[in-house]
């Protein structure tokens, strides 16, 4: 009888653990290329480190302080570099790799980025919204920067 | 009494346009190319505003604004100069029902080696997709295309690059570049596409 729960444990450990491992990888919506300064991620009540290959989910949060910057890659090509200064959520990004269609809303707290966008973008109108305090851009391509005082 | 008034109007402005620093610059494309934004629900009505001058920077403080000509600064410059690489996508083609790699290939993977170096491109990300022509079982070409992209992933995993940086996915004779009835052997259909970013 002692066994029985034992076997379970560790099979619900197991299975936890792998269950783990699957969604870090099918979650992964970009990766960070290069990062300077003070520069990391917040991901829920967690921090994460920011450094080459590190990758990122929906709802991370890039922070930077007075001489950070981060540079990004997101798996629908979008490209991103945030500014020194910066608070930038990625609130939602959701993409088809198969497709190569999705929906991807980014918040500019403060700060500025710079984008190149990809994918998404192409794949609707307003596929890629991009929200500050004071406004929200639909993105119909390519290049641009977005600033946002305190 | 006049300037008090002057004064307390600014400031009123100041408030209801929000921050008077929040801007949007458009540039050019990398190609030359000349995009697009738009300010949504600029106005009460949801009326939007299309920027589409390259060069252009645009008030975001609220409001439908025009855009302005304009030139970047120093930092605005180091923020694009800081932005990745553009991915890079190449197709490698196979011989017939192997993973042998044509001569005509050889080339592109050597491209390819340089490009997933760490150095060249730091914390790449290598997706890399098998496929097949329409000769053969579709399980069997399931089975093939998966061997072709990983075949592609051992022949990068050389470069010093992570293999956990990689994916391999086949996907057998879905996706055919050139469109052929079934049991049909099609040198453009047989290969991997790899994408770097």
């Amino acid at each position: 009888m002692t066994v029985r729960p034992t076997v379970a444990l560790i099979a619900t450990i197991f299975a936890m653990g792998a269950g783990a491992s699957l969604a870090a990888t099918s979650s992964e919506i970009g990766r960070v290329k290069r990062s300077v300064g003070v520069a990391m991620i917040e991901r829920g009540k967690t921090k994460v480190a920011t450094a080459p290959g590190v990758q990122l989910h929906p709802g991370d949060v890039l922070v930077t302080g007075k001489d950070g910057q981060i540079s990004l890659t997101f798996i629908d090509d979008t490209r991103f570099s945030v500014g020194p200064n910066s608070r930038v959520s990625v609130s939602s990004f959701d993409y088809d790799r198969t497709r190569q269609t999705g929906t991807f809303l980014t918040e500019v707290n403060r700060g500025s980025l710079g984008v190149v966008s990809g994918q998404i973008a192409k794949s609707g109108k307003d596929a890629m919204k991009v929200r500050t305090p004071t406004s929200l851009l639909g993105v119909r391509g390519t290049r641009f920067i977005v600033e946002v005082g305190k | 009494m006049r300037t008090g008034r002057a004064l307390a109007l600014g400031g009123l402005l100041l408030l209801l346009t929000g921050c008077a620093h929040n801007s949007l610059v458009l540039l050019p494309g990398e190609d030359g190319s000349q995009g697009a934004v738009a300010v949504l629900d600029c106005d009460e009505k949801g009326g939007e505003t299309v920027i589409a001058d390259p060069n252009s920077r645009t008030g975001i403080g609220g409001g439908c604004r025009k855009p302005r000509s304009y030139n970047t600064n120093k930092a605005q410059r180091a923020l694009i100069d800081a932005l990745p690489p553009r991915p890079i996508r190449v197709t490698l083609y196979f011989r017939e029902g192997t993973t042998t790699l044509t001569p005509e290939s050889l080339p592109s993977l050597d491209y390819l080696k340089e490009q997933v170096k760490p150095e060249n491109r730091p914390g790449a990300e290598v997706q890399v997709t098998g496929y097949t022509d329409t000769l053969g079982s579709d399980e069997d070409n399931d089975r093939l295309s998966q061997r072709r992209a990983e075949e592609v992933v051992e022949m990068l995993a050389t470069q010093n690059i992570d293999r956990a940086l990689m994916t391999a996915v086949g996907r057998g004779e879905r996706s055919l570049r050139v469109k052929t009835a079934d049991g049909v052997g099609e040198p453009a259909n047989r290969r991997v596409e790899v994408i770097v970013r």
